[in-house]
């Protein structure tokens, strides 16, 4: 393993200090976030000349700040594209939804460091003069909703939220949403139609949010970690953000690890990490002594890597790319020698089937087709040529719908497929091709 | 042979026989105060739908078409709008569910370590299938999708409520009993590994429980 002596992208991580995630007891109380230095970076901003609202945008476009939602989009750059103020509403979405399989980080951020959330959400209103937030969290969430809500109020009794806001003149209201069920409301347009109290189907892109977004108006939806960065940039500086991890996808990131590991958990480190130094050194390695397979590095939807495809590669967008993958949301699925990866992808494009809002038929029908597909194949009644069918199918519904699900379901059938072929065919039944008489023959026999 | 051509379920009754009566079908002061605060946050009533919709199976358990068309009426929006958001939403519950609905997940992360394992068993402990509910009214299963707790799979959801984390079949036994005596689980902070180190493990003193992550239990079904 190279770079391993803790010199790699991701700097000398074994002694990397917490951000996201300080070890601080009961930071989730208001008090003891106070204490620990909260709210200086909001009331920097709202009261220090320095801090114009542009100020703030530039000074998080400067940091290098990539959304944590899954798209990786630059966030200052995203937040410039709202439209000069004047008498219309604008909004911020806050997107708690987090419903990608195998992610599980953002939860654990509003259990433990409700404040930065909402500190952040603050600082974000105040840069894009905006001032209703709306908190999208996944309706299952109803625990951390409550103990979200609990915080809220005291954030409004205390006059950080609502009208005035430390008595600057600044005012934004955040509500929390409940979700109810829809892996689709993650995605930001169909989170706004569900937002106004529709059924959650997403919209054509063009318009973007930023030019027509909730009921029409300007609005910005960030990922609940992207927006937690923004105090931690303004009490430290971009500089220094973008000093943390990989030079193109900086900062913090919460690694969200699970499958057959060690120890899972969700794990708090610079961007840039070895994906081999997050398995066997933060992890513990796999489970049982077994050997690795193979990866998801980032929720469902981003193409798994097989063993021998992970050696050096980082945890940061473009190393990901290089190795034909994506970061995502650092939600990484780890699986040993014996997974089967048949059912495994049987039960990956269930997901996407059931989760299809059912607006395109490419991605309507084309989900349901992956899955009864591939589940033909687990159960061993398939044949060879329905891999390539597979493949065909996928690129059918790759860029051909309103959102980016069909994608997310298509990915992982075709690289799971390309990457294990030989476990795919050794599943099937040879292909029967017709022959010049028009009789059935058994033409290519499983590898 | 899989059945690649599966049946396309048939359309709902559109107007069944209402399971509540007129006398039931109020709001109280505190609940339409709150649908009113609720309205107040949205600039246009249907913004309230979700959280109305909410409430409502928070009081009737389910949503039959005559409290869905309770709660478009208190909101004063379309019956349709409401209904449509409905029945969008898995969590709202469309028909009468047992006391208890445990949501267990066999999606990804979980799939690979023991869902379909904790399914079955529980399958097998209640006699009934995942769908489906018990005779006694107490407990419907159901498979879910990702419920966002993968690093402590498998796991399950009771009644839209808390997560029961790194199930085990003495944890399932356990569960069942308490819940038919009444007592739901706590809710249970799980705790961040680097914690162990630098905080003792658990970091909200206000937790009501709290559990580490650790190793998944190798699957019996799915590998
Ligand atoms: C099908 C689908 C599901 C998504 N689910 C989520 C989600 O659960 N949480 C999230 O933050 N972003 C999700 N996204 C990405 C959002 O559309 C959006 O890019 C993101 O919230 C923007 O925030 P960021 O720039 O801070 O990452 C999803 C996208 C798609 C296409
Ligand atoms: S791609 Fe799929 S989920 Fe997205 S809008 Fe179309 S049908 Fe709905
Ligand atoms: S896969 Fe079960 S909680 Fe995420």
């Amino acid at each position: 393993m190279e770079a391993n002596n803790g010199q790699t992208k991701a700097g000398d991580w074994r002694t990397y200090q917490r951000v996201l995630l300080p070890p601080v007891k009961d930071l989730h109380r208001l008090d003891v976030y106070e204490q620990h230095g909260g709210y200086t970076a909001l009331r920097t901003v709202l009261t220090d000349a320095r801090w114009e609202p542009k100020a703030v945008t530039e000074e998080v476009k400067a940091s290098g700040l990539r959304g944590r939602g899954g798209a990786g989009f630059s966030t200052g750059l995203k937040w410039s594209f709202m439209p000069p103020v004047d008498d219309r509403p604008r909004y911020l979405c806050c997107n708690g939804d987090e419903s990608e399989p195998g992610t599980f980080k953002d939860r654990q951020l509003m259990e433990y460091n409700p404040h930065l959330v909402f500190e952040g959400i603050l600082i974000a209103c105040y840069a894009m003069s905006i001032n209703t937030c709306y908190l999208y969290v996944r309706g299952e969430y109803a625990d951390w909703i409550s103990h979200m809500e609990r915080e809220l109020e005291k954030l409004y009794a205390k006059g950080y939220v609502g009208e005035n806001i430390m008595g600057t003149g600044f005012s934004t209201d955040i509500v929390i949403h409940k979700g109810a069920g829809a892996y689709i409301c993650g995605e930001e347009s169909s989170l706004m139609e569900s937002l106004e109290g529709k059924r959650a189907y997403p919209r054509i892109k063009p318009p973007f949010p930023a030019q027509k977004g909730l009921w029409g108006y300007p609005t910005t939806i960030n990922n609940v970690e992207t927006l937690a960065c923004v105090p931690l940039i303004i009490n430290n500086g971009a500089a220094w953000y973008a000093g943390i991890g990989a030079e193109r996808h900086p900062g913090p990131v919460l690694y969200g690890i699970s499958g057959h590991v060690n120890k899972p958990g969700v794990y708090e480190y610079p961007t840039g990490m070895l994906i081999t130094d997050l398995i066997y050194e933060v992890c513990g390695g796999i489970r049982g002594g077994k050997k690795l397979k193979a990866v998801v590095p980032g929720g469902s939807s981003t193409p798994v890597l097989r063993a021998d495809q992970i050696e050096g590669v980082t945890m940061d967008a473009e190393s990901l790319r290089e190795a034909g993958s994506m970061m995502g949301t650092a939600g990484m699925l780890v699986m040993d020698e014996d997974t089967d990866m048949v059912s495994f992808l049987r039960r990956v494009t269930h997901f996407y089937h059931h989760e299809s809002c059912g607006q395109c038929t490419p991605c309507r029908e084309g989900t349901g087709w992956l899955e009864n597909l591939v589940t033909r194949i687990d159960e061993g009644e398939g044949h060879l040529r329905d891999l390539d069918l597979l493949l065909d199918l996928c690129t059918q519904m790759e860029g051909r719908t309103v959102c980016a699900l069909a994608d997310a379901a298509a990915w992982p059938v075709r690289h799971t497929i390309q990457r294990f072929r030989e476990e795919f065919e050794a599943r099937c039944k040879p292909s029967v091709f017709p022959t010049g008489d028009g009789a059935p023959a058994e033409a290519v026999p499983a590898s | 042979m899989a059945d690649i051509t599966k049946e396309i379920s048939p359309l709902p009754d559109r107007t069944p026989e209402p399971v509540f009566s007129k006398d039931e079908l109020v709001f109280t002061d505190e609940e339409k105060a709150r649908l009113a605060r609720y309205k107040a946050q949205y600039p246009t009533p249907e913004g309230a739908v979700m959280r109305g919709l909410w409430l409502a199976q928070e009081k009737f358990g389910f949503l039959p078409p005559e409290v869905i068309r309770l709660v478009a009426d208190e909101l004063g929006i379309a019956y349709a709008q409401a209904y449509g958001v409905a029945t969008f939403y898995t969590q709202y519950y469309k028909k009468k569910m047992g006391r208890y609905v445990l949501d267990v997940c066999t999606c990804f992360s979980c799939q690979l370590c023991g869902g379909y394992d904790m399914l079955h068993y529980l399958e097998e402990k209640l006699g009934i299938h995942k769908g489906e509910t018990t005779e006694d009214g107490l407990f419907t299963i159901q498979e879910v999708e990702c419920l966002g707790a993968c690093g402590s799979a498998p796991m399950l959801q009771v009644t839209n409520g808390p997560y029961v984390h790194n199930l085990t079949t003495e944890k399932l036994d356990a569960l069942i009993d308490s819940l038919r005596e009444g007592r739901m689980p706590p809710f249970v902070s799980v705790t961040l590994p680097q914690d162990e180190q630098e905080l003792d493990g658990n970091r909200r003193s206000d937790a009501e429980a709290t559990e580490a992550y650790v190793t998944p239990p190798v699957s019996e079904t799915v590998k």
